[in-house]
């Protein structure tokens, strides 16, 4: 009976996508990063690591890439054109930031080809990963193109958090042993704690009730997180998020934008992949 | 199920709990026979299936043996008195000691165990109490949400039978002297009765 059940939904789950999408989303989680406002601090990152119990792995690993950063701050230099010259001017011209965590695609390249079904399409529309159920074949990372799927190599518990650092880790998830695949799930234990207190109140989850440590932490408030379900299904409550992504003109399930207005700074990192990532980044402008 | 089967299998069930440190020769039988008794037993709570496997857990020594059954059975005091927190958080909780103290600085102060009690609250102490039903740390289970659907939402239960419906996960604890596990607890567990009741099947709503 268990076993149906699982085959059954676990079908339902993969082809959603094909068939126009999971059709009972209750939620639809994304982001909105304006890159105008990002100062390139990484607090956002250092708050993910304390919110999620990420393991510090030390220089040598992080050398070998093996680094366990789920949100990380990109740096892109600019006008790659000109070349070295760019490169001795940078600190006129400063670097762009990118902060790149989980797209939390509605057409993940990650989950199809997890051989133990891991990895799915929650109802929230949020890429899950179940971390006692993955075997750590890690296909679903070299599928990712964004590579926002790390793999732990060695169990980081034994000298990540050296005593009392343990009394700082979150008792809201594991802490991950080695041979497990992890990655950011939109903080997938405060949509939990907030959707306890809510359903205990008898009442509807609010918009702005709760968001992510990096959206959190933001000092320029550049990451903004919301549920996007308006956008998605037809008289659903309108959120701040989905409001911008309106404003921004950017919609779900498409490889290209189609925009009135060619001013509004709204993309979406490789979409024309047919991913259909959940996070919109706002272009920075810059003075020539 | 006549009342004679019912009279007959709770009492067993107590023996076999009050015996069980000794593990007798006899035990093993007492505990089939108990087991195929307690079958029926199992608490009817309206609107819900109860889960019907059972598991043998080791005995746990605690500090003091505390009997379940004196409080929960005899007494009838409602399993939430103590375990507190069930209603509202995520875990049931273990009672501090001012709160056994509330009624023993009054109630048979002059048993071995009560005397025991005593002397930690003098000293300022709790009890170590250990750890009977401990789930996973990969596992999210919150009392609450459970006690919700099964108690209080529940329109045909009363709050003073909460005790049936603790029995789902916990068995027969107001037969126990010392709380044993008496129920897998595994993910299979907890399936079959998500599935029974219509409890969530998404993999994230109980795996962290």
């Amino acid at each position: 009976m268990s076993l149906q059940n699982i085959l059954q939904d676990w079908s339902k789950y993969r082809k959603g996508n094909e068939e126009g999408g999971f059709h009972d989303y209750e939620h639809l989680w994304g982001l909105a990063i304006d890159l105008n406002k990002c100062i390139g601090c990484n607090a956002c990152s250092v708050a993910c690591y304390a919110e999620n119990n990420l393991a510090v792995v030390g220089k040598d690993k992080f050398a070998k890439h093996q680094e366990m950063h789920w949100l990380r701050v990109e740096r892109y230099w600019d006008e790659p054109d000109l070349g070295e010259q760019a490169v001795s001017d940078y600190q006129s011209h400063g670097a762009s930031f990118l902060p790149m965590m989980c797209q939390q695609c509605m057409a993940a390249t990650c989950e199809p080809v997890c051989p133990v079904a891991a990895t799915y399409h929650t109802p929230d529309g949020l890429n899950a990963q179940v971390y006692n159920r993955c075997i750590g074949s890690r296909y679903c990372s070299n599928n990712c193109p964004y590579r926002l799927r790390y793999f732990n190599f060695y169990s980081y518990y034994e000298d990540s958090w050296p005593a009392p650092l343990n009394m700082q880790l979150n008792p809201d998830l594991t802490v991950r042993d080695k041979g497990v695949m992890e990655k950011c799930t939109f903080c997938v234990q405060r949509i939990r704690a907030a959707k306890d207190v809510a359903k205990h109140e008898h009442r509807e989850l609010q918009d702005g009730e709760f968001t992510t440590a990096c959206a959190q932490t933001c000092p320029t408030q550049a990451i903004v997180f919301g549920d996007l379900l308006s956008l998605h299904t037809a008289g659903k409550a309108e959120s701040t998020l989905s409001t911008l992504w309106r404003d921004q003109q950017v919609e779900l399930g498409r490889t290209e934008q189609h925009k009135q207005n060619p001013d509004k700074r709204g993309y979406r990192v490789l979409e024309g992949l047919n991913t259909d990532p959940k996070v919109m980044y706002l272009e920075r402008v810059r003075e020539v | 199920m006549s009342a004679m089967q019912l009279f007959f299998g709770r009492r067993l069930l107590s023996c076999q709990s009050l015996r069980s440190p000794g593990r007798s020769l006899l035990l093993p039988l007492g505990f089939v026979v108990a087991l195929f008794a307690a079958a029926p037993l199992l608490a009817e709570v309206p609107n819900a299936v109860a889960p019907t496997e059972t598991y043998s857990g080791d005995q746990v020594e605690q500090p003091i043996e505390f009997p379940h059954d004196i409080h929960a059975k005899v007494n009838k005091i409602n399993c939430m008195y103590c375990h507190t927190y069930a209603r509202r958080s995520k875990v049931a909780g273990i009672p501090p000691t001012s709160k056994c103290m509330g009624c023993h600085t009054v109630i048979a102060t002059d048993k071995p165990r009560i005397k025991k009690l005593t002397e930690y609250w003098e000293k300022g102490e709790s009890p170590k109490w250990k750890k009977v039903h401990d789930l996973p740390d990969y596992v999210h289970f919150t009392h609450e949400k459970h006690l919700q659907r099964f108690i209080f939402d529940n329109k045909d239960m009363k709050v003073e039978n909460a005790s049936e419906v603790c029995a789902f996960c916990h068995g027969e604890i107001k037969d126990m002297t010392v709380a044993q596990k008496s129920r897998p607890l595994t993910m299979g567990f907890c399936r079959r009765c998500h599935e029974q009741n219509k409890g969530p099947f998404d993999c994230w709503k109980c795996h962290k």
